[in-house]
């Protein structure tokens, strides 16, 4: 688990607020996009790394439940006019969590390799439906999503606003990385772990294995609807590409190369990603090409990731003390 | 009536195409518990092969030879050098390397050749068409099914035949046991690979002239190759040939009797084998 906070570090937190208060007034707006997208695909990752990190199951089909997310967002304000955002934002997670019960209910009958499979095979699936109901997903076109300003009574946010968007961003999404963050540490959160670790163990202790991988499966699936709904909102439009298999190697390629073995590994990889991409995709047009190669150098020889390699580096600093000792599971 | 005849075809030549991609991929699945995602890449780069072969050499039957082979050696190259190293990090790991390697493959094929679909043309007898029971149809879709047909047969002669067919059968039971009888598993695994990865690449290279050559046509056989091997049974190459034979007919009855849902029928019965047998037709339980 994430060490406890020590109390030097207490001023930290006030600070690192004002300072994200503050982004809007420092960077100009094209970087302040950045940030706002790297920490939607932050939940995202998150979301995914509560499945790969700690269940340890291996899912190729995350981007179905992004793509709903974003899909049900954009269908819900474009039908119901003038909804307030943060209802529609609901009814799309509702959506989303029924759609991760459906099909949990069916892929969680097989582990390990055939449920990577049957993701990804669901993913197509998935695809295969938006592409094919241009009625409602409006097909290879898309759709645009013009949501209404969000009312606090004294403060009003428009979510057209690029400062707008990143305050509602950082507070809804931070609240749910947070969540998750908070989840990890809960008796469910860490029957989970232990599942993982000897699942035959926790039979006999007398819990009810299937029932808490479906209630995680469900769960992570909600929150990257949710990432997905913020993602369509962000861009004032959705399209195949949120729904596509290419969406989800982009999870899985910002929750490896940030790491699965701690939780902030997967917020690194997603800020990495989105910086790295914008950087490279300036260069060349095959950047997913060098994603792809630095991808599999990861894998064959920095398996724990960015945060890993972080990790191992500062354990070999002079006066780095207890090495190892808090090593994230 | 001659119309079923007709799709009846169309489904035996599809049926073909996939039982080439999946049996490799099912084979390797059974001996090192391995699900290579870049399988259908393999498929795909036979195509791409063939058709810069084409157009170099302008000979097909050449193409049909020379790109498998490549795909042998470059399936040999990705299981020595990249998925034997990770094996030891464990199955998660294996799935990501070979996930990664389709992206690249992917990647690299739509840099290289671009991503506008390809028609690679035939020429001679097999663009012809002949005259059966009373319908004319192509001779390449014949030709397609019998390729498979022969491979089919030829792998079984190997494999229930001779004697690195048993080894290898034994070693899809359990490989643990194999190594320990002294038969070096690692490079029996190799071959399997490097076979499995040529046949896919000769699928490929088939495949090319009837549904022309694209990026995206690894993505969608890969999905059917993998509801064949979840129907058929991971590791059973039976199920491999009954399951390429349902679902090469379901795709091909499916586009004529519902045309908007025919992909759903094949998830339907995927979704059916999962409820009723998990384990596939032919699987073991696990």
């Amino acid at each position: 688990m994430m060490p406890k906070t020590k109390p030097a570090y207490l001023w930290a937190w006030p600070l690192g607020l004002a300072l994200l208060a503050a982004l809007p007034w420092i960077l100009p707006p094209y970087q302040l996009r950045l940030v706002t997208e790297a920490t939607i695909f932050s939940l995202y990752a998150v979301s995914y790394n509560l499945l790969l990190g700690y269940a340890g199951l291996l899912s190729f089909g995350h981007a179905m439940f992004f793509g709903v997310g974003a899909f049900a967002a954009a269908v819900v304000i474009n039908s119901m006019e003038g909804v307030p955002l943060f209802l529609a934002l609901a009814m799309a997670t509702a959506l989303t969590t029924l759609a991760g019960l459906v099909v949990g209910l069916l892929l969680l009958r097989v582990k390990g390799t055939p449920f990577a499979l049957l993701t990804l095979a669901f993913n197509a699936l998935f695809y295969a439906i938006a592409v094919k109901w241009h009625t409602v997903t409006g097909g290879d076109d898309g759709l645009t999503v013009f949501p209404s300003v969000v009312n606090f009574g004294l403060l009003s946010l428009d979510p057209g606003k690029g400062p707008d968007m990143y305050y509602l961003t950082v507070l809804v999404i931070g609240l749910a990385v947070a969540f998750c963050c908070y989840f990890t540490r809960t008796a469910m959160g860490q029957s989970v772990l232990l599942i993982r670790e000897n699942e035959e163990r926790m039979r006999f202790l007398g819990y009810n294995t299937n029932v808490a991988r479906l209630m995680l499966f469900i769960i992570t699936g909600a929150l990257a609807g949710l990432a997905g709904s913020f993602y369509a909102i962000f861009n004032s439009f959705v399209s195949l590409d949120a729904i596509s298999i290419e969406m989800t190697t982009k999870v899985l390629l910002m929750t490896f190369i940030g790491g699965t073995a701690s939780f902030a590994g997967p917020i690194v990889g997603a800020f990495f990603y989105t910086y790295v991409q914008d950087f490279l995709s300036d260069l060349t047009d095959n950047w997913p090409l060098i994603m792809g190669t630095l991808f599999i150098l990861m894998v064959l020889f920095a398996p724990g990731g960015l945060s890993g390699l972080v990790k191992s580096l500062a354990a070999r600093l002079p006066g780095a003390k207890d090495k190892g000792s808090d090593r994230d599971d | 009536m001659s119309e079923i005849a007709v799709f009846f075809l169309h489904g035996l030549a599809y049926a073909g195409l996939l039982f080439l991609v999946s049996s490799g991929l099912t084979l390797v699945f059974g001996m090192m518990n391995v699900l290579n995602f870049a399988h259908a890449s393999f498929y795909m780069l036979g195509a791409y092969f063939a058709l810069s072969l084409l157009h170099i050499t302008g000979n097909f039957w050449l193409a049909l030879i020379i790109s498998p082979l490549l795909l042998m050696a470059l399936g040999m190259v990705i299981e020595r050098f990249l998925l034997r190293k990770v094996h030891v990090l464990g199955h998660v790991h294996e799935l990501l390397l070979t996930f990664g390697i389709a992206y690249i493959l992917h990647e690299g094929v739509k840099w290289i050749w671009g991503t506008s679909p390809q028609a690679m043309a035939v020429t001679g007898i097999l663009a012809d068409t002949v005259s059966l029971m009373g319908i004319t149809y192509p001779v390449y879709r014949l030709f397609i099914f019998a390729v498979s047909v022969i491979l089919g047969l030829l792998m079984a002669l190997v494999l229930f035949k001779t004697r690195i067919g048993i080894t290898v059968r034994a070693a899809v039971d359990d490989s643990a046991m194999v190594g320990a009888l002294g038969i070096n598993v690692p490079r029996l695994f190799m071959g399997v690979f490097a076979v499995g990865a040529a046949l896919s690449g000769l699928a490929g290279v088939t495949a090319g002239p009837l549904l022309s050559v694209f990026p995206g046509m690894a993505e969608s056989i890969l999905i059917d190759a993998f509801v064949v091997i979840v129907v058929g049974g991971m590791g059973s190459l039976g199920g491999a040939v009954l399951a390429s034979f349902i679902i090469g007919q379901l795709q091909s009855f499916g586009v004529i009797l519902f045309p908007e849902f025919s992909l759903a029928l094949i998830y339907m019965l995927m979704a059916l084998v999962l409820v009723v047998k998990p384990e596939g037709l032919f699987g073991e339980k696990q």
